[in-house]
């Protein structure tokens, strides 16, 4: 069963008096352990997608199902609560609070859970992210790619079931994003599904399949982009590709919106 | 430490944060310091003031004079028994004068006589000093004489003075009384009770040590033997030293009031410092809030950074206050270590509460806000 899904999910936003819809109607699932990547033109829904996968925001139409359980119209406290349970979130920027060391930035999750394995779980993540010598150094005294794994230790510290990443590699180097998506493969090996929105082609060369998001319409209800269908096989609802690594690289229609 | 910050986790965040921004925290903080500060000095010098006046007025109030009622069918003198029931329910430290009281003829030297209240009384040492002479012990013979009948007539230890037909010798003169009590020596002409044919008593005068005391006292008389009937009128100062009381009172929450103004100013510094934190931390916020952070977690985090700010800014400025305390006592009663009466402690303990209210009551809108903003729009950048 899908971990999580969406139906006929559609976005509208009140901008003055015009009605904006972000997502048009979309069905969408990943199964556990799926590494996805989420890719599409600025202003074509993707964050709008990933709020409303990450219990963050209510769709206007349509349904989310976590776990095939309707989560949308839960109380915030219930989302907040599903949220903290089921999902982990990575963001481009990192979001470390600059106060606190890479341990306690890993519990912070946890913090008030008065759970006293919570300290021993932070230790052992930050190590599996190869970093058990910057256990006590403050965001400032990491590089990016040392902030982005304390990041994907602080996600994984509640155990969840899906890790959300928006443009994880967006504000790191090619190298250190290459190590930054193994280590969403690994994860994902811990039937973990890894949804990440991006720009980056790299990340293609990682998930198990990408979708593609255009105008608020995925996969082949996606208006074609350049006179060429955004979906090569029209199948499903679902534009499945596996990855072949590199040379997907240049055929691919990104909508020429790279960072 | 370690065991504060598992208990209260809220603590750990907010404690960073007051660190990250040093010199607005401190400035924020300061605020609060002045205003516990002025409210406890404040409090602190309306307490020593008042402590100063009843120090000067002396034995304020601290007499109960016992009469027989005036009502009808109520006897015209007070009896032992009446007496021994006076001293009993009278405080350990008190002294019970027994006194009666007549008017008759007096004449000083060769001038002419004249009709006036005389006083019996056996141990006058417990109500009046003598300024010349001595008032002897036992009281046998003799007369004493208030200061300014003394002055009048010019009079003084060995004149004589005739009282009833009978001469006696004047053997002191007795000083002007301090503060006020029912029996102004000023005046006065007394003379040991045998001289009188009399039983019973006209007046018992109780001399407690304050006020309070005395008020109690006269409760207690009244209690004791006014429960069948009105025996006795018991009057006592309770009510001027209530009224000295409440003028303090009021003129203490006057002081408080303006001290209070400080502590506004404070709430609405730390009120601004704690805005300004939750717009430049509204990212940080909306990424806690997209871990799985309840808004109540966020509105904890929030709010102990407040109260932590109240608490500094509190007992820092409870610190300063026992110094202003003891500066204070220093000058205006001359002993330093009288800051540390019970009734000080209660202003620093009000200021130090009212500090770290202010604080939490300034913390509440900011936390709220920052509480109930969409993670969305937080993390929108």
């Amino acid at each position: 069963m899908a971990v999580i899904e969406t139906r006929g999910v559609v976005k509208r936003y009140r901008t003055g008096g015009e009605t904006l819809e972000a997502l048009k109607g979309i069905d969408f699932a990943v199964e556990p352990g799926e590494f996805v990547s989420i890719m599409g033109p600025s202003g074509s829904g993707k964050t709008t997608l990933l709020n409303l996968l990450g219990l963050l925001d209510d769709p206007s139409e349509g349904e989310v199902l976590l776990d095939g359980e309707d989560v949308t119209g839960l109380t915030d406290r219930e989302q907040t609560a599903a949220r903290k349970r089921t999902i982990g979130f990575v963001f481009q920027n990192f979001y470390l609070i600059p106060t606190l060391t890479a341990k306690e930035n890993v519990e912070v999750p946890a913090l008030f859970d008065h759970d006293p394995t919570v300290e021993e779980r932070s230790v052992d993540l930050l190590e599996r992210m190869g970093l058990g010598d910057r256990l006590d150094h403050k965001p400032d005294e990491l590089s990016g790619g040392q902030k982005q794994r304390v990041a994907i230790a602080r996600s994984l510290i509640n155990e969840p079931r899906i890790l959300l990443a928006d443009e994880p590699t967006g504000n790191l180097d090619r190298d250190t994003g290459r190590k930054i998506l193994e280590e969403f493969v690994e994860i994902t090996e811990r039937d973990v599904a890894v949804i990440a929105v991006t720009h980056d082609e790299l990340v293609n060369e990682y998930v198990d399949r990408t979708v593609r998001l255009v105008d608020g319409l995925m996969g082949a209800d996606a208006p074609t982009d350049g006179g060429r269908p955004a979906s090569a096989s029209a199948g499903g609802g679902d534009e499945t590709q596996p990855t072949g690594g590199g040379e997907r690289r240049g055929s691919d229609a990104s909508g020429g919106d790279r960072p | 430490m370690r065991w504060l910050r598992r208990r209260f986790p809220a603590l750990l965040m907010a404690r960073r944060n007051i660190g990250r921004t040093k010199v607005r925290s401190v400035l924020a903080a300061l605020g609060i310091v002045i205003g516990v500060i002025a409210i406890a000095s404040l409090g602190m010098f309306g307490l020593t003031l008042r402590y100063q006046l009843t120090q000067n007025l002396g034995d304020i109030g601290n007499q109960v004079m016992v009469t027989p009622a005036d009502s009808s069918g109520a006897p015209d003198a007070l009896t032992e028994r009446d007496l021994r029931q006076i001293e009993s329910v009278a405080g350990s430290g008190a002294t019970v004068a027994p006194a009666v009281q007549r008017f008759t003829t007096v004449s000083y030297g060769r001038g002419t006589a004249e009709t006036r209240a005389v006083m019996g009384i056996d141990q006058p040492g417990k109500l009046f000093e003598a300024r010349e002479g001595s008032i002897p012990e036992p009281y046998r013979s003799g007369a004493l004489i208030g200061p300014n009948l003394a002055d009048q007539r010019d009079l003084g230890p060995g004149d004589t003075i005739t009282v009833n037909g009978s001469t006696e010798r004047v053997v002191a003169v007795l000083s002007p009384s301090q503060g006020f009590g029912f029996t102004d020596p000023s005046d006065q002409i007394v003379l040991p009770t045998r001289s009188f044919d009399t039983r019973g008593y006209d007046t018992v005068t109780v001399t407690e040590t304050d006020s309070t005391a005395a008020n109690a006292t006269a409760m207690a008389i009244r209690a004791q033997l006014n429960d069948r009937r009105e025996r006795v009128t018991v009057q006592d100062f309770s009510g001027i030293s209530d009224q000295i009381g409440q003028s303090f009172q009021a003129l203490n929450l006057f002081l408080i009031g303006i001290g209070s103004i400080s502590l506004l100013v404070a709430g609405v510094s730390i009120l601004n410092v704690m805005l300004m934190s939750t717009v430049e931390r509204r990212q940080e916020i909306g990424v806690l809030r997209a871990v799985g952070f309840q808004k109540r977690d966020v509105l904890k985090i929030m709010l102990s950074e407040a109260v932590l700010l109240g608490i500094i800014g509190g007992v820092v400025g409870a610190g300063f206050s026992i110094v202003a305390g003891l500066v204070l006592n220093h000058f205006v009663v001359g002993d330093a270590m009288l800051a540390f009466r019970p009734g000080n402690f209660l202003y620093i303990g009000l200021a130090f509460a009212f500090g770290v209210g202010t604080s939490l009551l300034s913390g509440l809108y900011p936390a709220w806000k920052a509480a109930n903003e969409r993670p969305v729009e937080a993390l929108r950048s």
